[in-house]
């Protein structure tokens, strides 16, 4: 077990800080070059002319220079607001923290899948070079990265819901007909487990199982060809050599000695696949309904909606930087040669 | 292959035995029977009835939520299938309305016993303040003006039952003006409460709470994702609703919601585009109701200021080159009203929109080009919306093809939304499809809209001179046969400049559960519920 101090792990923390307000005026500044003006769009009721454009320009702050507004924006990040968005009407602070538990839940489900199929499938891959199996894991990558994700999701869609009709309507999380757990962490598959509402947590784990699917076909590719080849020359390694001629079962051999080894590249694309998978899954969440973060963040986008689009992104680049720490540690917790100290 | 084409090609190979066994089942069909269920592009991000911003989803939450003075009846379109009657209104928080005979007072009687939903009784002070409030707020206003209708003080309280509004000349915009969205009747006792020195008319409050007293109330809200409804038991505004209960939901994708539409897993599909419609035509359970829309239309806008379109040569060659029929049949799919290949240069008639007399013959399209002295013909780049991508991209398409056989090169842009808003707002955009409605159906509110004005609506940014000035003799004219005359005039100029081209009304298309009847299309293109029933 490599060292871990809590010294770097704030290091790590304090050294993102400066990302992330880099992020926050990068993305402040990007906003107002758009070549759309919200107050023009927003201005869009029957009747209304450029007097009424002026006034909610005013109202908006937005005929201030983007510096004042700047200023503005970074006093009420410090106070936690993020603004309102014109799109739902609501803070952002509360439409994404009603939107992330979705977001995550669909992407955990989807990592977890992914992993499932990906980390056999590799390993087996790479014992048997060339085999049957190895083609198949080829096949599978291949088909999974180049089938854009709303395309794989339709035909989910078209397949399970439409023709069979074993999967429920991809129209939402959970089934509006039945009782709803109160709101907790807003995963609402722990949310009606800890109800013992069964019928719904059954509707939720129903209509969680199409868009996991669509993502992890999307993420088992990367994570399938990286384990492969790690494991590749894992197993061609002296050590392995060395184990086999002790006479050690092949089990032992390709799980402790070289698995373990070959983890380090896995974990850091499983780093990189999930924090894609997070915040890049917009095409997911259009095709099922999903009300995740990344669906709310392209509405804003396209309707100028600047508050949202900036809550967004310093979210997700929050994100970015937590997942980078935790990949870190886990370096060190699978190999012994890593300290971070 | 694109994506609505591989569902549409999937959809038609289902056999309609197969959809006839994937009934619901009996328990939940029980609870069914009782809730609509809608899916939507959006859900509503104000309540506020004079809301700024509001989104049309937000028209139709106040359309449930909220009663008004008066309501435009309906008219029967098709077996079940209604179209909001613009020149007939009944009363809905008012008993009856009467003009005064020199026109300068109307005076409304209120209903007796009609109740909010927190139980208040709805009286004329509740009346008197929604007034003030509509006329106030920035978001109405100038709406309002276009009914006579622009401060408090025009409004009075005459007794416990009647309210009064004060005019200089009676104005035919006034009543129809008090039906349609904005001047819904408010709580005025509960809101208030919530009002500041600020913020006078508790702007800020009614964006996230009602003060209503209309047929349903608001059960739950899930912002950007969807609304659950119940009915208001003590209504009294009109025949108390059968349904209970209606959750609409924001589902994106025009395909999930029409599968669902066709698996029988939602009752109403809201904007699906005519490639989907035609999948979904015929299908066992769903009926698509079919509405020609009278106060809306698609249109190619070409910016009256800017070279080359300033000469009038150039809109008519345009005019008479695009290819209406393989527009309108090949890619509307004939859902709609053709509005050219009218017959016509100087109406017979005041109706307006109307068939303009253009049609394609590409001859004369030359011959006009080459009278602007464009005979050599221009670059120019057309513009679309991204959101109206499914319709016009092939639209944008024929409309190249079409124009480069008289020798214009067309380049083709598709903007996100709000840039589009802010070219039209701006004037910055030379040559554009876009769609639009009115909110009152009369010809000269029409005119006065679209072809006059220093606005967005205005999307020629035409400026005639005559046509200012009939459009202001019009104005409050009350001898049909004067009007009449005056308006066959503006039209016959609007054909004549042709400022902006209109292209067709297209049908309002709602997929639906063939168990529902009562359908009604309204200016706002929002689903009402209090007129639908399930049989």
């Amino acid at each position: 077990m490599g060292r871990v101090s809590l010294r770097f792990v704030l290091g790590r923390v304090l050294a993102a800080l400066p990302v992330l307000a880099g992020v926050v005026v990068l993305t402040f500044v990007l906003m107002r070059l758009l070549p759309a003006d919200p107050a023009a769009f927003y201005a869009t009721g029957p009747a209304m002319g450029p007097a009424e454009v002026e006034a909610l320009r005013r109202q908006l702050g937005l005929d201030r220079t983007v510096a004042e507004q700047l200023l503005i924006y970074l006093r009420d990040l410090g106070t936690g607001n993020l603004g309102r968005s014109m799109v739902t009407g609501q803070p952002v602070t509360e439409d994404l923290a009603l939107r992330l538990p979705a977001s995550v839940e669909l992407t955990i489900a989807g990592f977890l899948l992914a992993l499932l199929v990906a980390l056999p499938l590799g390993i087996l891959a790479a014992t048997r070079p060339d085999s049957a199996i190895d083609h198949l894991t080829r096949v599978i990558a291949t088909t999974g990265v180049s089938m854009p994700t709303f395309v794989t999701g339709l035909v989910l869609i078209f397949v399970f819901y439409f023709l069979l009709g074993w999967a429920p309507d991809p129209t939402s999380r959970y089934d509006l007909f039945l009782p709803q757990s109160p709101r907790l962490t807003g995963f609402l598959t722990l949310d009606t487990l800890v109800d013992g509402n069964w019928e719904q947590f059954g509707a939720v784990a129903a209509r969680l199982v199409l868009p996991a699917a669509t993502m992890a076909l999307f993420a088992i590719a990367p994570l399938a060809r990286m384990t492969r080849a790690s494991m590749l020359a894992a197993l061609q390694g002296d050590f392995v050599r060395t184990a086999r001629a002790l006479g050690l079962s092949p089990a032992k051999v390709l799980l402790t000695y070289a698995l373990r080894n070959a983890l380090i590249p896995v974990v850091t694309m499983m780093g990189m696949v999930l924090s894609y998978m997070l915040g890049a899954n917009v095409l997911v969440e259009k095709v099922f309904a999903w009300p995740g973060i990344g669906s709310y963040a392209l509405d804003a986008l396209v309707a100028s909606d600047y508050a949202p689009v900036q809550g967004f992104v310093l979210v997700v680049a929050a994100i970015f930087v937590v997942l980078n720490l935790v990949v870190d540690l886990v370096y060190a917790a699978v190999d012994p040669r890593v300290g971070l100290g | 292959m694109k994506r609505r084409d591989f569902v549409r090609g999937g959809v038609l190979s289902i056999p309609a035995a197969y959809l006839a066994m994937q009934g619901i089942g009996p328990a939940a069909a029980q609870s069914r029977a009782e809730t609509l269920r809608v899916l939507s592009e959006g859900v509503p991000n104000t309540f506020d009835p004079s809301g700024a911003g509001a989104n049309r989803e937000s028209n139709g939450f106040v359309w449930n939520v909220y009663d008004r003075l008066v309501r435009f009846s309906r008219y029967e379109v098709a077996d079940g299938v209604y179209h909001y009657d613009y020149y007939n209104l009944e009363g809905e928080v008012a008993e009856s309305w009467a003009w005064s005979d020199d026109g300068t007072r109307l005076t409304f009687r209120i209903k007796p016993g009609l109740v909010f939903h927190d139980g208040s009784p709805v009286t004329v002070e509740d009346v008197k303040w929604s007034l003030d409030r509509v006329v106030s707020m920035p978001a109405s206003a100038r709406q309002m003006s276009t009914g006579s209708m622009t401060s408090p003080d025009q409004f009075e309280i005459v007794d416990d039952r009647t309210v009064m509004a004060k005019f200089d000349r009676r104005d035919r915009f006034t009543v129809p003006n008090l039906a349609i969205i904005f001047p819904g009747i408010i709580n005025s006792k509960l809101a208030r409460q919530h009002a500041t020195a600020a913020d006078p008319w508790a702007g800020e409050w009614l964006k996230e709470n009602t003060a209503a007293g209309g047929a349903y109330t608001v059960e739950s809200f899930t912002p950007g994702q969807q609304i659950v409804f119940s009915r208001f038991d003590g209504w009294k505004g009109g025949p108390l609703p059968t349904l209970r209960r209606a959750i609409h939901q924001l589902v994106p994708a025009s395909s999930s919601r029409a599968v669902a539409v066709e698996r029988g897993d939602t009752d109403i599909a809201m904007g699906i585009p005519p490639q989907e419609l035609a999948a979904l035509e015929g299908k066992p359970g769903v009926r698509i109701a079919s509405v020609p829309m009278r106060n809306a239309f698609q249109f190619i806008g070409m910016n009256n200021t800017l070279a080359p379109f300033d000469k009038r040569g150039v809109r008519l060659a345009i005019a008479h080159a695009l290819p209406y029929e393989a527009m309108f049949n090949g890619v509307l799919r004939g859902r709609g009203r053709p509005l050219f290949g009218g017959t016509e240069w100087a109406p017979s008639t005041a109706q307006f929109p109307a068939p303009q007399p253009y049609v394609t013959d590409l001859d004369k399209a030359r011959s006009y080009l080459a009278e602007a002295g464009m005979a050599g013909g221009f670059e120019t780049t057309f513009t679309f919306n991204i959101a109206d991508e499914a319709v016009v991209e092939p639209i944008a398409i024929l409309i190249q093809e079409a124009l480069a056989q008289i020798g214009i090169t067309v380049a083709i842009e598709k903007v996100p939304n709000a840039q589009m808003g802010t070219m039209l707002t701006e004037k910055t955009i030379p040559f554009f499809f876009d769609v639009s409605s009115a909110w009152l159906n009369d010809p000269d509110y029409f005119f006065r809209i679209f072809y006059s004005g220093d606005w967005r609506w205005n999307y020629g940014s035409f400026k005639n001179a005559e046509m200012e000035q009939l459009l202001a003799d019009v104005r409050f004219e009350s001898d049909t046969a004067v009007y009449e005359t005056k308006v066959r005039r503006i039209i016959e100029i609007a054909f004549a400049e042709a400022p902006v081209i209109l292209l067709w009304q297209p049908s309002h298309d709602i997929p639906m559960s063939d168990t529902l009847t009562g359908y009604t299309y309204y200016f706002h293109r929002q689903v009402d519920y209090r007129v639908l029933n399930r049989v």
